[in-house]
């Protein structure tokens, strides 16, 4: 029932610590990549396919492959382990990259080597990517995986890689700059006849603008970051009215969040459900779509569950937009994994809203629907193999849910909660995945985004992946800093959320509402928990317990105590 | 030994046995009860009462401590009953001066008001910073801003207090 920190279990005679200047002499790092240099062949993957119905797509012979031993994660927190992790799988050595924050972090302790980039602010560390390349070529690193945010849409860094001769596991800078930029992806689908919401197709130069195009298309209207993600930079206009300050505040936190304060405008859907098509492609000419994520469930365009397959996609309207985001990628030139996202409306119509040109966040949910590993998949196409696997062996089997477990207090505005972890207790049992970077005893540093970990529970339908969250959710104690696991009970003992009625403004509308009596609590719960702390108390005071002997005295109290009631 | 638990503004008088672990009888404003009391590791209690099994965990945090329990989590003080301390705090809480403290540890981004304004209850003062979000710290209430305790830059921690209304 207790886990204890994963570091404790380490073989911390592969640790290797130095800084990034001392890389070059360090002559251990050889080693390491000796150690890791077997071959590993494509067969170990196909396990995770039926044998029947698998058949690997055509290669292309003019596709050199180029085998990747070392990877360097440019990221941190969960997914630069969930990264790692893979790596190891597949015998690949890894290079973690570390700010001062992140000394201690976990991923910095599962790594083989580790390399400080800079102080905590990831403008002076995770964002340096020419540190990160230097260390990347002072390792004899082959590829560089950018897990999500941080450098992972940058197509300059990208171009760096390409330039340094390593390999960068995502798609060609190309790509990304046609389809990372938002206003240059809308103008993408316009030409792939991809049904979109209206709205200005390139980045506004002035208020002026902003007041202009929103006429056009009438209020209500959205203002998005050209550059961003994860809700950064956006703000709904009812009126205009209220334009001016939301032009405003939404550009100065897209040019602190991304570096570039570029934003445009969108006609707001009312009641729209968030659904994205997961893609993987190859540099073959070969591109699949893994089924769709429901990522209605948002605060403040901030996705806080999500799941796969959606509660409202049938197979037709799966093929229709896994075909259109196929389309797409492919007329982009784009490789590796990456993520169309649509809005859908209540009739099933849906709008390209953008394409995540990365792994994102969520994709575990996919992974166990699917029975695929997204990250060794994208190692494999980053080494040029072909995909193993065509259209017709993708099934989605079961459903999968995801919360994002944050240090935030939702009792309090939601007021994010670093500090210092004090007790972690983590689910256990079957159908269940924890994505997770964090230890008790580690200091959640408040430079970085809020979420801790990412909890996924399977099950063959909806309604026991909901119930087995809900359990797994009962096991979890993360003690010290504030959570929203308990937020989660409610969402999934709602019945809305529970009869999947839900779009993108669900959450607000429960947030609204007055919690119920089912959350009221018996006189007798708290009597329980008084007489808890006052155990708790009188275990942990000092003075009480100065001599040793005292305990072993008092476990003979205890027996004689017990022996005497019997009697 | 006798402690006093004070949750959710209601002081409860638990008196328990020397020994503190194994089967042990208690009371709770008077009324006993028979607990089998486990610690596992500092913080991980378990509780079988009746054969009813309870796992109690204590939960620090940097400015209270709570009880997880059920799920639910049971923040709670200690009454020390030779002080009026808690009861007298409560009285004078209409008037005076309000501290505004940091609900969390964070960045001072920006100060919107100096000291000698006049503000509006709800009136943002200053902005902290923690996990790329930036959150309002707002007048309790309408009145004087007597002192900013910080400045642009700072570190702050959970409960420093940012400003002084009155």
């Amino acid at each position: 029932m207790l886990l204890r920190p994963a570091w404790r279990c380490l073989r911390s005679n592969r640790i290797v610590f130095c800084n990034p200047g001392e890389v070059s002499h360090a002559g251990d790092l050889f080693f390491l990549n000796s150690m890791h240099d077997h071959h590993i062949s494509r067969a170990g993957y196909n396990r995770t396919v039926s044998k029947s119905s698998q058949s690997a797509a055509k290669p292309n012979a003019a596709v050199a492959v180029r085998p990747i031993r070392k990877v360097l994660i440019a990221n941190r927190g969960e997914i630069a382990l969930r990264i790692i992790r893979a790596c190891r799988e597949k015998g690949i050595a890894t290079v973690a990259v570390y700010s001062d924050a992140d000394r201690a972090a976990l991923h910095v302790l599962h790594a083989d080597e580790t390399y400080r980039l800079g102080p905590a602010p990831a403008s002076e560390s995770y964002l340096r990517g020419d540190l990160i390349l230097d260390i990347a070529r002072k390792t004899g690193t082959d590829a560089i995986h950018p897990g999500y945010g941080f450098l992972s849409e940058n197509a300059a860094f990208a171009e760096a890689c390409e330039a340094a001769k390593i390999i960068f596991i995502g798609p060609p800078a190309s790509a990304m700059r046609m389809l990372g930029s938002k206003t240059k992806a809308r103008q993408a689908a316009d030409a792939a006849g991809m049904p979109r919401v209206p709205g200005s197709v390139k980045g506004l130069a002035s208020i002026e603008e902003a007041h202009t195009v929103a006429r056009e298309i009438g209020y209500p209207v959205m203002l998005k970051a050209a550059a961003g993600g994860g809700g950064k930079g956006m703000r709904a206009i009812a009126a205009e009215s209220e334009m001016a300050e939301a032009f405003t505040s939404a550009s100065s936190e897209a040019e602190r969040s991304f570096g570039s304060g570029e934003v445009y405008l969108e006609k707001l859907i009312l009641q729209p459900r968030h659904i994205e098509v997961q893609l993987i492609a190859d540099h073959h000419g070969h591109c699949l779509y893994l089924g769709e994520r429901e990522c209605s469930v948002q605060r403040r365009h901030q996705k806080v569950i999500e799941e796969a397959p959606s509660a409202v996609v049938g197979e037709d309207l799966r093929r229709r937009m896994g075909e259109a985001a196929v389309t797409l990628a492919l007329a982009a030139g784009y490789t590796n994994a990456g993520t169309i996202e649509f809005l859908v409306d209540a009739e099933q119509n849906f709008y390209f809203l953008e394409m995540n040109t990365r792994l994102q966040v969520e994709h575990p949910v996919t992974e166990l629907v699917t029975g695929l590993d997204l990250v060794h998949l994208q190692l494999l196409v980053a080494e040029g193999h072909a995909l193993p696997i065509t259209q017709k062996d993708v099934h989605l089997r079961g459903h999968a849910i995801e919360c994002r477990i944050y240090a935030e207090d939702p009792d309090n505005n939601f007021f994010p909660s670093p500090g210092l972890i004090t007790k972690l207790i983590q689910p256990g049992g079957p159908g269940l995945r924890e994505d997770c970077a964090v230890y008790e005893g580690w200091r959640v540093p408040l430079d970085y985004d809020p979420m801790l970990s990412k909890l996924i529970a399977y099950a063959p339908t909806r309604e026991m992946a909901i119930d087995r969250m809900l359990r797994a959710l009962d096991e979890y104690v993360i003690g010290g800093i504030a959570t929203n696991i308990n937020f989660f009970r409610r969402i999934l003992t709602d019945a809305d959320f529970r009869a999947a009625r839900i779009d993108t403004g669900y959450l607000d509308r429960l947030l609204a509402k007055p919690k119920t009596a089912a959350t009221e609590i018996s006189a007798d719960t708290v009597n329980l928990a008084a007489l808890a702390a006052a155990l708790f108390e009188a275990t942990a005071a000092p003075v009480a317990s100065a001599q040793p002997a005292d305990t072993l005295e008092s476990e003979w109290k205890v027996t004689a105590r017990k022996e005497s009631l019997r009697a | 030994m006798t402690l006093y638990v004070q949750i959710d503004g209601r002081t409860r008088r638990i008196e328990l046995p020397a020994a503190l672990t194994g089967s042990l009888e208690c009371t709770i404003d008077g009324e006993a009860m028979q607990v089998d009391v486990h610690l596992l590791e500092p913080g991980v209690m378990s509780l079988v009462i009746n054969g009813r099994a309870f796992r109690c965990i204590l939960d620090e945090g940097p400015t209270e401590r709570a009880v997880l329990l059920d799920g639910k989590r049971f923040v709670y003080t200690l009454d020390d009953p030779r002080s009026l301390r808690s009861r007298r705090g409560a009285a004078d809480d209409a008037g005076g001066p309000k501290p505004i403290k940091a609900p969390m540890p964070g960045r001072v981004v920006r100060i919107l008001a100096a000291a000698g304004d006049a503000v509006e209850a709800q009136q943002g003062i200053l902005v902290i910073e923690a996990m790329k979000m930036q959150n309002e710290m707002k007048s309790p209430k309408a009145g004087r801003v007597v002192r900013i305790a910080v400045s642009v830059g700072d570190t702050v921690q959970a409960g420093q207090v940012l400003a002084v209304i009155e």
